[in-house]
């Protein structure tokens, strides 16, 4: 089903989506001199930090089969408690760093747990946790809180010679989860149990541990996501995060991923991240309202999603 | 155990897993009685009924689709446009009423209509198109208004629908029983409604037996999407006033009320009469949340361990049963 293609060759059905993201970017860069501008690809880059994140984390749980809607809501969690905490001090940033770690990985245990034990289809349980998360934002906060630490600041907004620091974080976990879900025993067992749980039960692979394990990392991308993205605000923003858990999932799938499971690459969802910067970027520049660029990216979910289809032939 | 015993254990945990929500509907009022006498008020109970009725009119929609295996999250997006939709219509004039409500439907239905297509003729996840359809619609109302309230009501119209027959029965709440009639009628008592039933049940049996799946997943569909239509016509009858955002968020209490009223995320199972249930006693906890004193954002929350629980709890009662 999924394993067939041979990787690192150009396949057109599993890569030709890959297509989408590269037509994005020539085009926009040859019709809009402002897109080419260092200053404005620096800002693309910027923006892609805080949803490539989230993709990285929502692809290990994509390839496991599963899918994760409460992200947005951990991100927004995130983002509200960590500058709360903060309110500036700098002094605070590596405990509150940590701790913010440690609530979006509780958060991805319970939802791991609860998976498990209760036996419930992903979606309705990480929906239903996104409605607790959301509750949970709004009981403590409906207006922005608090101040983002400088050192968070500088992270998301600063650069060294020229590349964004925001972007560096991303590449160094990019390259770690490609190790983590290309190069490991767990990731092979994590394909495995995507493609077909059955046969990978059958061969001996835990794959409870395993769905516990990508909603851990899922939960845990998802604060790292959202500190960055208090950073970028400089504030505790409470609908900061809403939304983004479909941005995510859109981006892994403009990557070529199948939301079916037992197949998924980092680099390839971050090419679909980097379309949606670079869509986002071009429509901002082209002095698009927010309105039409929300509808835009309504289409662009349901666009992506009828592409991403697995063939009739294989089920 | 003789299998007499073991079949007799499992219809009485299926009938039980039929009924529970009626029961646990019982449990939540008397459990309002306790805490607050206004529970025994007609006029506090028919208050409710006139607070829900939106929600419960979108709720009674998304029942047919989700019986068949299916979702439709753009529920809360299709009741912020119809309700800003019908309100700029009217523009504040008796003449516009018709026209405004007929276009508000005729929107609904297409939205739904739309929704059916794509979910009957791709393999694609229904619960991913219609979180998309959802922000595309919300995109569209934002697009229509410019962001800011827009239209008047005609006049009448929120005083016909919150008139109290009798002193007591809103008008408002007469329709929603209307519609929920009409919506067990065709649930009960016709072919289409049957039908929902087999391809929930098992998609693959019911395309090999010959069934019009796609016709009937649709039709489902399309009258969700009216539904949807109809409860943002009731949420503006209700208010009387327009609202870009009316209903944000809303899809969250009708996934909660049609889960809870027995029909699961898997479909064949469940209908109406339980998501009417359902929506009666998220109304009724929303109000001791309220009575609690605690804050209304706790809504959420408390909404959120309703979908988890409630799934949880119907999945291990058909796994006992089967």
């Amino acid at each position: 089903m999924a394993v067939k293609t041979v990787p690192g060759r150009f396949a057109f059905d599993r890569d030709g989506i890959l297509i989408l993201p590269a037509a994005t970017l020539i085009i926009a860069a040859l019709a809009l001199p402002a897109f080419r501008d260092p200053a404005n690809l620096a800002n693309v880059v910027r923006q892609a930090g805080v949803l490539g994140i989230l993709a990285i984390g929502q692809t290990f749980v994509i390839s496991a089969g599963m899918l994760d809607l409460s992200i947005g809501a951990i991100t927004g969690l995130v983002v509200v408690l960590s500058s709360a905490l903060l309110n500036g001090d700098a002094a605070l940033t590596l405990p509150v760093v940590a701790l913010m770690v440690a609530v979006g990985a509780v958060i991805g245990m319970l939802n791991g747990v609860l998976l498990n034990t209760l036996r419930l289809h992903p979606l309705i349980l990480t929906f239903g946790m996104l409605s607790v998360l959301q509750g949970a934002i709004f009981s403590f906060t409906d207006k922005s809180v608090g101040r983002t630490s400088a050192p968070l600041a500088m992270l998301a907004n600063g650069d060294i010679a020229g590349v964004p620091w925001s972007a560096l974080l991303l590449l160094v976990l990019a390259i770690g989860g490609h190790l983590l879900l290309a190069h490991t025993r767990f990731g092979y067992h994590l394909m495995a149990a995507g493609g077909n749980p059955e046969s990978a039960r059958r061969a001996g692979i835990n794959i409870e541990r395993i769905r516990f394990a990508v909603f851990v990392i899922s939960g845990v991308t998802a604060a790292l996501a959202g500190l960055l993205l208090a950073g970028r605000l400089g504030t505790g923003y409470p609908l900061a995060g809403n939304g983004l858990e479909l941005d995510a999932i859109v981006a892994v799938v403009l990557g070529g991923t199948l939301l079916s499971g037992g197949r998924g690459s980092i680099w390839r969802s971050l090419a679909g991240v980097l379309m949606l910067a670079v869509l986002s970027n071009t429509l901002n520049l082209m002095n698009v309202s927010a309105f039409v660029q929300m509808f835009v990216k309504g289409l662009v979910v349901i666009g992506a999603i009828l592409l991403n289809q697995p063939r009739r032939a294989s089920s | 155990m003789s299998v007499a015993a073991t079949q007799a254990t499992r219809l009485q945990l299926s009938h039980f897993g039929r009924y529970a929500i009626f029961f646990v509907l019982a449990v939540i009022y008397v459990a309002g009685l306790a805490v607050s006498p206004a529970f025994a008020e007609p006029n506090y109970i028919l208050n409710i009924l006139r607070q829900i009725t939106p929600v419960g009119i979108a709720a009674v929609g998304v029942t047919f689709v989700m019986i068949l295996g299916g979702i439709d999250l753009s529920v809360g997006a299709v009741i912020s446009l119809t309700s800003v939709l019908t309100a700029t219509v009217m523009a504040g004039d008796v003449a516009n009423l018709a026209p405004a409500i007929l276009l508000a439907c005729a929107v609904g239905l297409c939205i739904g209509l739309i929704n059916g297509i794509i979910v009957a003729f791709s393999r694609a996840s229904p619960f991913i198109l219609t979180l998309g359809m959802g922000v595309a619609v919300v995109g569209l109302t934002q697009m229509l208004t410019g962001g800011t309230a827009k239209g008047i009501v005609s006049p009448g119209f929120r005083e016909f629908f919150n008139f109290r027959v009798g002193g007591l029965l809103p008008n408002l709440a007469i329709a929603f029983l209307l519609l929920v009639a009409i919506g067990l009628f065709i649930e009960k008592a016709t072919i289409f409604g049957r039908q929902l039933f087999l391809v929930g049940t098992n998609r693959a049996t019911a395309v090999l037996s010959g069934l019009a799946v796609r016709r009937v997943t649709i039709a489902a569909y399309a009258i969700s999407g009216l539904f949807g239509a109809l409860a943002g016509i009731a949420l503006l009858a209700r208010s009387g006033v327009s609202s870009t955002v009316a209903g944000q968020g809303l899809e969250f209490q009708v996934l909660a009320a049609v889960v809870l009223g027995g029909t699961t995320f898997e479909g064949g199972r469940g209908g109406i009469a339980g998501t009417v249930a359902g929506v009666l006693v998220l109304a009724i906890a929303f109000n001791l949340v309220n009575i609690a004193g605690l804050p209304y954002q706790m809504q959420l929350l408390v909404m959120g361990f309703i979908i988890i629980l409630a799934s949880a709890l119907y999945g291990q009662i058909s796994d006992l049963a089967d």
